[in-house]
């Protein structure tokens, strides 16, 4: 089982290297290998992940171990069924982004670099939820980072591009140092680097409540930045510029899902210091609200899906803080299904109209594209949360572990679970608004000239088609919790509450009502568009910390310039006037050479005579 | 015959030729005064070979050497002087100053 977990592993990145290698010779190659490449992995992923679903026993085995001062670090995995689900996402959404990249990328000149891109993106994604030392959850961790970064800037032509991936790129760096001073506090205090012994010794040990508080608000800090929640939040939909196959592959399953996976694992740590849940709840209350409300005023396709990820991401965490965890890693995979198949599809609609991202430029295209047409409606169907669709059962389950914990709970404060609760209840209602509105410009009302549009191509149909069977059925995971195994935190019973399903579905039909009403009334000018081009956030993130950064900079240069160059121009200008003084000594005069010779010479022995 | 004869003339020729050597202008007098002190030291070779009654006679093997070796030398220098009285048309060592170590325009850099 460890060879399989090895292949696992190991393919992706050995795929990277060989289509690296060939890739600039042959197109086909680059192409074959590729795909060929996570087909394996995720025949290997899913052999691997389905023996460890429910309550088998998890697969821990050690690589590796390193003796070095302190705590051993080791390559050591660790497959229980939250690695195995979210190996499950991982691999089959990067599949499908392979398959749907030859046709989105068919004829880009920078596919090879691409597809590799793609491959050690999943292999650092299946290192990091496989992981059981800190460190090489760390490596993976930062691995994505830094492929992210690459894939965001792959149109690297393009301004827009380029700041996206350096904003990324530094926005989560910074929240990573949160996650690295965890590791040393950690191994630190219980003597290990292990998650699993960590986490036990903590369930063991049951320190006393908040006694860790400083990892485990570290450890949120570094999934707020992953999971681009407030105040790091900007980064996301400014990577929109990335080619729309890695918007699904890195909003949907990978790089924002790894935020929400590290605290499901870390989770006995947050439990033990609710301070870092409120933390959570807090930031979750706040982020949900702000990134549906983005959503529905911007005009971009891919931004509304950017902001709507943010918003979703919010709900895990606020299940997650309430306790509820069965119900975020849940809906963390529901969201993994369809917000890839949204992003897959709104990259289909970008490119049958050439290109363009903005909803204006789209419209009516539902006899054009109607394979898209169907699964894009599937997919706001469930984000929205209608019934029978996934996002409805799992976003009430979080919802209901909210309200529970509002009710009943001790984890949260109280008034922050009746804050979140609040949230949860306002942003599904406007996460039907917008997700109804991106849905009625894009497929409905008045469209470009006929010549224009044209249908994508098969391969990127089928993901489409692939990604709508657990958009459909995956509710169904909903009436067999046990998948998951006994979760960490308090008992959450039965994940499915007519009460709950029967108010969320009210309120969903009467939010589309409004829409829908105001539609007829005002047609395709909903309501005004709202550019924000530079959030508030990203004024404060300028002021707090980039220009006390430049002008740290500025006085580093001068103390360069003006203090450590000036002691070695100063023992260069003393060198060369001794030397000058010396100089003078050498006047060509073969004879005065000798006089010194002989002089000195004599000197010489009378020192030593007078000396003996 | 006392040590101190020999070695008394010796010393008088050392210090002659020293002072020919660094007073003269002229080269073939330069090279007079080597030549003044090379035989001084012989000598001295000679003369504590006598003195110390050496069975290999070493004092006077390493005068023989000396001399073969001035003879090299002052065959090489005067040619030396020659060439230099060929480019220079004189042969006063104060005037040869080319090897003075002052600016140049190529170093000024330096």
């Amino acid at each position: 089982m460890s060879g399989l977990l090895l292949v696992v592993l190991l393919v992706p990145f050995a795929t990277a290297g060989l289509v690296l290698a060939t890739g600039h010779r042959s197109g086909v190659a680059a192409k074959g290998l590729s795909v060929g490449g996570s087909a394996l992995g995720l025949v290997a992923a899913w052999t691997l992940a389905i023996s460890r679903l429910g309550d088998a026993d998890p697969l821990a085995h050690v690589f590796a171990s390193s003796r070095t001062v302190g705590p051993p670090i080791e390559l050591a995995s660790y497959v229980d069924p939250l690695s195995a689900v979210m190996l499950l996402l991982a691999t089959t959404v990067a599949f499908l982004v392979q398959v749907y990249s030859l046709g989105y990328l068919a004829d880009d000149p920078r596919y090879p670099s691409y597809a590799a891109l793609v491959s050690v993106f999943t292999g650092a994604m299946a290192t990091v939820v496989t992981a059981d030392d800190l460190w090489v959850l760390l490596v993976g961790w930062e691995l994505m980072g830094a492929c992210s970064y690459f894939l965001i800037a792959h149109h690297w032509e393009l301004a827009d591009a380029r700041a996206g991936a350096v904003k990324a790129f530094l926005i989560t760096r910074t929240a990573d140092l949160g996650l690295l001073f965890a590791i040393f506090v950690l191994g630190e205090r219980f003597g290990s680097y292990r998650i699993s012994k960590v986490m036990s010794a903590i369930v063991d040990g049951a320190p006393a409540r908040d006694d860790l508080w400083l990892p485990a608000v570290l450890v949120a800090v570094a999934v707020i930045g992953k999971s681009a929640q407030v105040p790091f939040h900007t980064w996301l939909p400014d990577a929109m510029p990335g080619p729309t196959p890695i918007s699904a592959l890195i909003h949907a399953a990978t790089m924002v899902a790894a935020g929400v996976f590290l605290v499901a694992r870390t989770y006995p740590l947050f439990l033990s210091a609710p301070i870092a849940l409120t933390l959570l709840a807090l930031v979750a209350a706040v982020t949900m609200f702000l990134g549906a409300a983005y959503a529905l005023f911007t005009h971009d396709l891919k931004r509304v899906l950017a902001w709507s990820t943010v918003s979703q991401l919010a709900y895990m965490f606020g299940a997650l803080s309430a306790g509820a965890w069965s119900a975020a890693v849940l809906h963390l995979l529901a969201h993994g299904a369809f917000k890839a198949l949204l992003f897959l599809a709104a990259g289909s609609v970008i490119h049958s109209v050439g290109g363009a991202t903005s909803m204006d430029s789209m419209g009516g295209l539902r006899d054009k594209v109607p394979d898209t047409f169907v699964t894009m409606t599937l997919g706001f169907g469930a984000l929205a949360g209608v019934v029978p669709l996934v996002g409805f059962f799992t976003k009430d389950a979080v919802i209901h572990g909210a309200y529970d914990q509002a009710v009943h709970g001790h984890l949260v404060w109280p008034w922050v679970a009746w804050l979140m609760l609040a949230s949860m209840v306002a942003t599904a209602a406007l996460t039907v608004a917008y997700s109804l509105r991106a849905w009625l410009l894009v497929f409905f009302g008045p469209g470009p000239e006929e010549s224009a549009v044209h249908d994508a191509p098969a391969v990127m149909r089928v993901p489409l088609v692939v990604l709508g069977v657990p958009t459909v059925l995956g509710g169904l995971v909903v009436t067999v919790p046990g998948v998951l195994g006994t979760p960490p935190g308090p008992a959450e019973g039965d994940l499915f509450h007519w009460s709950t399903s029967v108010l969320m579905t009210v309120l969903v039909l009467g939010a589309g009502a409004l829409v829908l009403d105001r539609y007829r009334r005002r047609g395709r000018d909903l309501w005004p568009h709202l550019v924000v081009p530079h959030t508030p956030v990203d004024r404060l993130w300028d002021l707090g910390l980039v220009r006390p950064v430049r002008r740290l900079a500025v006085i580093v240069r001068a103390g360069d310039r003006d203090v450590i160059d000036g002691y070695a121009d100063g023992a260069a200008a003393s060198t060369r006037g001794l030397g000058g003084l010396l100089r003078r000594t050498q006047n060509g005069s073969v004879q005065s050479y000798l006089m010194v010779v002989v002089v000195g010479a004599a000197a010489i022995a009378v020192v030593a005579g007078v000396l003996a | 015959m006392p040590l101190w004869w020999p070695l008394l003339v010796a010393s008088l020729l050392f210090a002659i030729g020293v002072y020919g050597a660094l007073s003269r202008r002229n080269a073939v007098l330069v090279l007079m005064g080597v030549e003044l002190m090379l035989n001084a030291v012989n000598l001295n070779f000679v003369a504590f070979d006598a003195q110390l009654r050496d069975v290999l006679h070493g004092g006077q093997t390493f005068a023989l050497f000396v001399i073969v070796i001035a003879a090299a030398e002052i065959g090489l220098a005067l040619a030396i002087v020659l060439l230099v009285f060929r480019t220079h048309g004189h042969i006063e060592v104060d005037d040869l100053r080319e090897l003075a170590d002052r600016d140049e325009p190529s170093r000024t850099d330096a």
